[in-house]
């Protein structure tokens, strides 16, 4: 008896330190300091945004209000808040200085929601080295989609657990929504229009994409790996999404004609792009009407020559475990004309053209749904086999797949794009 | 019977337990924010740290006036540094990085314009703390009143409309911009903690114009800096603008890390763009040496590459530093102005780079 009232006991003191403990961290929705403003207290916002104290929460209240920047430092659970994106409006028009609207900087449990922030002239949101992020319901626009705006829309860099839900980018002269050197992030139920890139990955591990919709921007998602960056990215699941139209003309800052590094790689009418990543599974999306390529799988060599020497653990430029199963893919009649003026956009045009010329029995068909750019592993192992990288693709129809022959496209005579799929077919 | 009284008393103990605990978690919290909570002065009068009219700067015995052998271009402030030791201490000499402070330090960097009648005008302060209780450095910054009389504790930041004349007593009109104190953090954090920037041995290590004696073995001989090795083993940091002694290569390659590397170096704000300036990065991907940029978007004005050499006209590093446009300009901060003569050392470097393939 005496023994067994011991254990109660322990079981009991136990308890009771864990619940209180546990209490003080509380949800996510509670905070030690609630503030709250209005429109034309711009000026406070600004001074409680800089006297910020670890848990607090920030709630501005209906209404336009306009900043230069507003920025987040060193400080913890942290909670930014409007009333919805159509109530809630904060314009960065009078930026003067700095990359950025709002700027988060090592942070340990943020959340922004329920507003919309735009017309930046660097990028709207910018979350650097911060972990446990949520966006949710933000709305970053620019006004006008031109290469004046801003680079990217919600850009969180070198953090850990982030979430991004229920958002719209529109207008970003790269990405609206980019996840950059990131481990652990979702991005679901959002959209992206008019923007360069719709979504896009960048060296961000354990990446899931679902439900989403992406369309009218130059090109919908990119999976991309970067040499010379802090980690490796990979293993990224899109499901789910919407991937439609996304045929509008490149204008990244150097014009349509595309710079060499990333977005302005993107080609007018580009679907999903997969450059240099690895251990990628695509599935269940529907992926309409982009007019160039609905899939590319490209490597690091397409777009750098050098890429080779630029192998370490954080970068293989070899796209390698490449899935894409049971997608929904069309594509429209013939190339959105801002492909034709485009670097990347006049190779595939060139493909199609290729192709048709060197098959006839092709009667002419359309650039097939998926273009891989036959840049394997074999150029480093000087291998031979015929999919040396593991890319497996399961899709119906006859006009699947095709392997551009990248290495030679510079020699007319030796460059042999070919369809043959059945080397790429899951097994 | 029995049963029910012991669990009744049961019951009651952990209620009292679980208040008690209760309790103790939030004495733990309580004590923790208040030892963080060093408390900045309202108005820098307050410090002590001057003798006489607080414009002249004249510091109290003690507090050492330095220099470095490269400065950080800020809109051609005219900059007073100082370090406020606690009586008595040391500072601790390190081979890289800032210096090994004392607890308490006090670190002044006074920033001024030279106005179109030739004269000073206080701008700010900005003052970096070494705290006691956790020993982290604090910021804080102090605007000087219309008056000239004093400077009051401001973390908001401030763009001052000034008309002040350059090196070459050339005339500017700009908006000065005072950073709020998250942007102090911005620079200042690397791997997640505050540090200071300048005060690093080898940015210290020369003698300021003038003085017969190295600055380094000055400090070393009024006891304020302990274990400082041979002057010869201490790494110096090239005066930009000597072209004697340095050739343009370093020259330009201090510039560089005094300019940009606290952001640009592994840890750093910049750390994602894999563009790492510090002066003794050898890597060419990471220096930026046909480097494509990350994610610098439109601020990268279309142009292909961080550094083409022997091409400054194409390079984004150039580009970036000859423009005032914010999303564009670098430094992302506290400059509204070019740095000219920077940007031509700049220039002049990448001109002379070996073209590559």
């Amino acid at each position: 008896m005496k023994q067994s009232i011991r254990a109660v006991l322990l079981l009991l003191l136990a308890s009771g330190v864990w619940a209180s403990c546990t209490q003080k961290a509380g949800p996510q929705n509670q905070y030690k300091t609630m503030l709250t403003f209005n429109p034309g207290e711009e000026a406070k916002i600004e001074e409680a945004f800089l006297s910020l104290k670890d848990s607090t929460s920030i709630m501005l209240k209906a209404g336009n209000y306009k900043f230069d920047n507003l920025s987040i430092a060193q400080v913890n659970h942290i909670l930014i808040q409007g009333e919805g994106h159509d109530k809630t409006i904060l314009d960065f028009s009078s930026q003067s200085q700095g990359g950025e609207g709002i700027r988060v900087t090592d942070v340990k449990g943020f959340t922004i929601e329920a507003m919309t922030i735009k017309d930046s002239k660097g990028d709207l949101l910018k979350i650097n080295k911060s972990r446990d992020v949520t966006v949710n319901n933000l709305h970053a626009v620019w006004s006008k989609a031109d290469s004046t705006s801003g680079g990217y829309a919600i850009y969180p860099v070198m953090c850990k657990n982030v979430l991004i839900q229920n958002c719209y980018t529109e207008g970003s002269s790269d990405a609206g929504i980019y996840v950059g050197q990131t481990d652990s992030a979702i991005v679901r139920k959002c959209k992206a229009a008019k923007n360069v890139a719709g979504c896009e990955i960048e060296n961000t591990s354990n990446a899931q994409v679902y439900d989403n919709e992406f369309y009218n921007n130059t090109a919908g998602f990119l999976i991309f790996d970067l040499p010379d960056l802090s980690k490796r990215g990979g293993h990224v699941k899109v499901y789910n999404n919407y991937i439609h139209d996304n045929n509008f003309r490149n204008f990244a800052k150097s014009g349509s004609f595309g710079t060499t590094w990333g977005v302005g790689n993107a080609s007018p009418g580009s679907g999903i792009i997969i450059l240099a990543a690895s251990d990628i599974e695509i599935y269940n999306n529907k992926i309409i009407n982009n007019n160039t390529s609905s899939i590319t799988i490209a490597s690091g060599f397409a777009v750098d020559e050098k890429a080779g020497e630029k192998i370490n653990a954080n970068y293989s430029p070899i796209p390698k475990n490449v899935n894409i199963h049971d997608n929904t893919i069309e594509m429209g009649p013939e190339f959105p004309k801002p492909a034709y003026e485009h670097r990347i956009g006049q190779l595939l045009v060139a493909t199609e053209a290729k192709l048709n010329e060197l098959d006839p029995a092709r009667k002419n068909k359309r650039i097939p749904l998926i273009m891989y750019d036959g840049i394997t592993s074999n150029i480093l192992t000087k291998g031979t086999a015929l999919n040396p990288d593991s890319i497996c693709i399961k899709q119906p129809g006859d006009n699947v797949f095709v392997n551009a022959d990248f290495l030679n496209i510079a020699n007319a005579a030796k460059w042999k794009p070919n369809t043959n799929f059945s080397p790429f077919q899951c097994k | 019977m029995r049963k029910t009284y012991i669990f009744g008393s049961l019951i009651l103990f952990s209620i009292f337990l679980s208040v008690l605990t209760e309790q103790g978690c939030k004495n733990k919290t309580t004590t923790t924010t208040a030892a963080a909570d060093f408390q900045f002065k309202e108005k820098l009068s307050d410090y002590g740290f001057f003798k006489g009219k607080l414009t002249n700067l004249k510091p109290d015995s003690g507090i050492i006036h330095y220099e470095l052998t490269t400065p950080l271009f800020t809109d051609y402030a005219v900059k007073d540094r100082f370090i406020v030791l606690p009586k008595g201490a040391k500072i601790k000499y390190t081979e890289d990085g800032a210096l090994d402070f004392p607890d308490s330090t006090i670190i002044v960097k006074n920033f001024a314009y030279t106005n179109v009648a030739h004269e000073k005008i206080m701008i700010e302060t900005r003052l970096l703390v070494k705290d006691p209780k956790d020993k982290n450095w604090k910021v804080m910054n102090y605007l000087w009143n219309k008056e000239q009389t004093d400077a009051l504790k401001h973390i908001t930041g401030a763009k001052v409309p000034i008309t002040l004349l350059d090196d070459q007593g050339k005339k500017y009109f700009t908006n000065y911009q005072v950073p709020n104190t998250n942007d102090c953090k911005r620079c200042h954090i690397k791997d997640g903690v505050l540090t200071p920037i300048g005060p690093k041995a080898r940015n210290l290590n020369f003698n300021i114009p003038g003085q017969k004696e190295n600055q380094l073995s000055q400090w070393a001989a009024h006891k304020q800096l302990t274990g400082l090795p041979e002057l010869s083993k201490v790494h110096q940091l090239p005066v930009w603008t000597d072209t004697k002694n340095f050739s343009l290569d370093q020259r330009a390659r201090a510039y560089l890390d005094i300019n940009c590397a606290h952001c640009h170096t592994k840890g750093g704000d910049a750390y994602n763009t894999g563009l790492f300036l510090d002066y003794t990065e050898q890597n060419p991907d990471h220096l930026g040496l046909k480097k494509a940029p990350v994610s610098a978007g439109g601020g990268a004005g279309g142009l292909d590459y961080d550094i083409i050499p022997g091409n400054a006209d194409q390079s984004i590093l150039y580009y970036r530093m000859n423009s005032t446009e914010p999303g564009t300009a670098m430094p992302e901060l506290a400059r509204t102005l070019t740095h000219k003569e920077g940007v031509r050392l700049i220039r002049d470097w990448i001109n002379s780079l070996p073209k590559t393939k």
